[in-house]
């Protein structure tokens, strides 16, 4: 399998350690695996032969690799001949998707299997995306899109073939849940709570994105139409963020026994709002954790807990890799 | 429909299970009896039933019926299941907005405000709803939150 990448940041730095790491179990799967091009904004490094991992492990800048195509273009990388597989993780724009939305458009038309940590594209054409997936016969994963590490798509497509899914509610965006726990515990206010976030680099460079709830409603509309046979967009979601909890508000919660967390719900309403969450439910998780509740008619209850951004990511965008993998051998 | 049914018997063997036939005969499914004998006995013993009935009607004739056998009818009311629900109100609440008209189905159990340090106050409210009118009144509060500017925070 041939593999390209597109975006060297964070993600697709991760990704290529990762994959360096498990190379010998990857060889199993496919001997012929091989990462061919690797591109960020400003150009790309190519070989037919495949790239060599041990030096792009340790590189900072894409561009210190030898052979670094500037001026060359990621779109141009999507068009090398026996491409099978693209990583995509590019940043996030869930006002047009783009530059991710082109790439994955591009990819997908040439038949080529896509891996994306970029909620951007799917918030913004997610039937468009799926369908293009189909009509081409490959596949387009995202786990990484939702809550980090959280295997919720894998989870429900594989583990709960048989249930209908009812309601999805989750705490899924680790910076408002860090601010709220601070209050929490701490009884700080919310700016204060921010500002600490802020200084802790854990916060989105617009922080508006985190506490207005915008990166939640993303995630709550890729869930919606991936799991519930939905077809929403950004707009449908009501949305309310946390600029308005106070530490008095905080405090009369804590005394009922609730904790007040951003929860993002898909029932009859599908919305993003400070709520009130039992301290004894499985859903009031503390400090930078998302949590994911799934009620379905057959399974009951299920609660998956754990990191939602950061490098545990990618461990779902080597999860869909090997997903992809194994399914190409069976075929 | 849950009814507390609560007749006085006669102190005397057998008077149980004349009562009970009526309630069965009228498709009344009991839950529960408590009866409770005093000592020495005052010749009239209370029994607190809790009956389940297809509708009022069979509960009226149930009355009837037992009227009719000499039985006293002591209380007979609807059960009502309720839920009770926390909500917080953050901003400048006028609480009677809340409480008005549609609110008559729900009793206030308690409520508590904090001494804001900001413009907003805050506002916890103890309600007890009927369960089958929950949705109706979270719905109110949502519509009434939003038109005040108040920050509405009801439970998951
Ligand atoms: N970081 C996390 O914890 C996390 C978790 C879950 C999901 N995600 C998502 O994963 C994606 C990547 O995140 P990240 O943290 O890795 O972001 P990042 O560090 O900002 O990296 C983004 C990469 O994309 C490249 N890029 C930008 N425009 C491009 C273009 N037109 N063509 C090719 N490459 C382009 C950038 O190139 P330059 O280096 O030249 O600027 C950079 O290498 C985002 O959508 C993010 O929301 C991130």
């Amino acid at each position: 399998m041939n593999v390209i990448i597109v975006g060297f940041g964070f993600i697709g730095k991760e990704t290529v350690r990762a994959l360096y790491k498990k190379m010998d179990i990857i060889k199993r799967l496919d001997e012929e695996f091989r990462i061919i091009g690797i591109s960020d904004s400003k150009g790309y490094i190519y070989n037919e032969k495949g790239l060599n991992l041990e030096k792009l492990i340790n590189i900072e800048r894409l561009s210190d690799y030898m052979a670094y195509n500037e001026s060359g273009s990621a779109e141009e990388l999507i068009e090398k001949r026996d491409v099978d597989l693209m990583v995509e993780a590019t940043p996030t724009n869930i006002k047009n998707g783009e530059p991710g939305l082109t790439f994955i458009r591009k990819a997908l038309k040439r038949g080529i299997h896509v891996v994306t940590s970029n909620k951007g594209p799917l918030v913004v054409a997610f039937k468009e995306l799926t369908t293009l997936a189909k009509m081409n016969n490959c596949q387009l994963l995202y786990e990484g899109t939702v809550a980090g590490a959280l295997p919720v798509f894998s989870l429900v497509r594989k583990c709960l073939q048989g249930d209908k899914i009812r309601r999805i509610m989750g705490i899924l965006n680790g910076t408002t849940n860090y601010i709220l726990s601070k209050m929490y515990f701490e009884g700080t206010s919310f700016e204060l709570a921010l500002k600490e976030a802020q200084e802790r680099g854990i916060t989105e460079r617009d922080p508006s994105y985190d506490v207005d709830g915008i990166d939640a409603a993303c995630k709550i509309v890729i869930l919606a139409n991936a799991l519930m046979n939905k077809d929403i967009r950004f707009e449908d979601v009501k949305r309310t963020g946390i600029r308005r909890i106070t530490q008095e508000a905080v405090s009369l919660a804590k005394k009922a026994n609730y904790a007040i967390k951003l929860i993002g719900v898909i029932d009859k309403r599908i919305e993003v709002a400070p709520k009130l969450v039992p301290i004894n439910h499985p859903l009031c998780v503390h400090g930078t954790l998302n949590a994911i509740h799934i009620e379905s008619d057959l399974a009951g209850r299920i609660t998956l807990i754990g990191y939602g951004a950061g490098k545990e990511t990618v461990s779902a965008i080597m999860n869909d890799i090997f997903t992809i993998l194994k399914d190409l051998r069976k075929s | 429909m849950k009814f507390d049914l609560t007749i006085a018997l006669p102190d005397r063997p057998g008077q149980l299970v004349k009562a009970l036939e009526p309630i069965a005969k009228n498709g009344g499914n009991i839950i529960s009896i408590i009866h409770e004998r005093e000592e020495p006995s005052t010749g009239i013993i209370p029994v607190s039933l809790v009956v389940d009935f297809p509708s009022k009607l069979n509960l009226k004739e149930t009355i009837n019926d037992l009227k009719n056998s000499g039985v006293a009818i002591i209380r007979a009311e609807e059960i009502i299941d309720t839920t009770h629900i926390t909500v917080i109100l953050v901003g400048r609440v006028d609480l009677r907005k809340f409480t008005e008209n549609k609110m008559k189905k729900v009793k206030i159990l308690g409520f508590e405000v904090s001494s804001p340090t900001s413009e907003d106050t805050c506002l916890k409210l103890e309600l007890e709803v009927p369960a089958e009118f929950v949705e109706e009144v979270m719905d109110h509060l949502r519509k009434i939150a939003e038109a005040e500017n108040v920050l509405l925070l009801s439970p998951i």
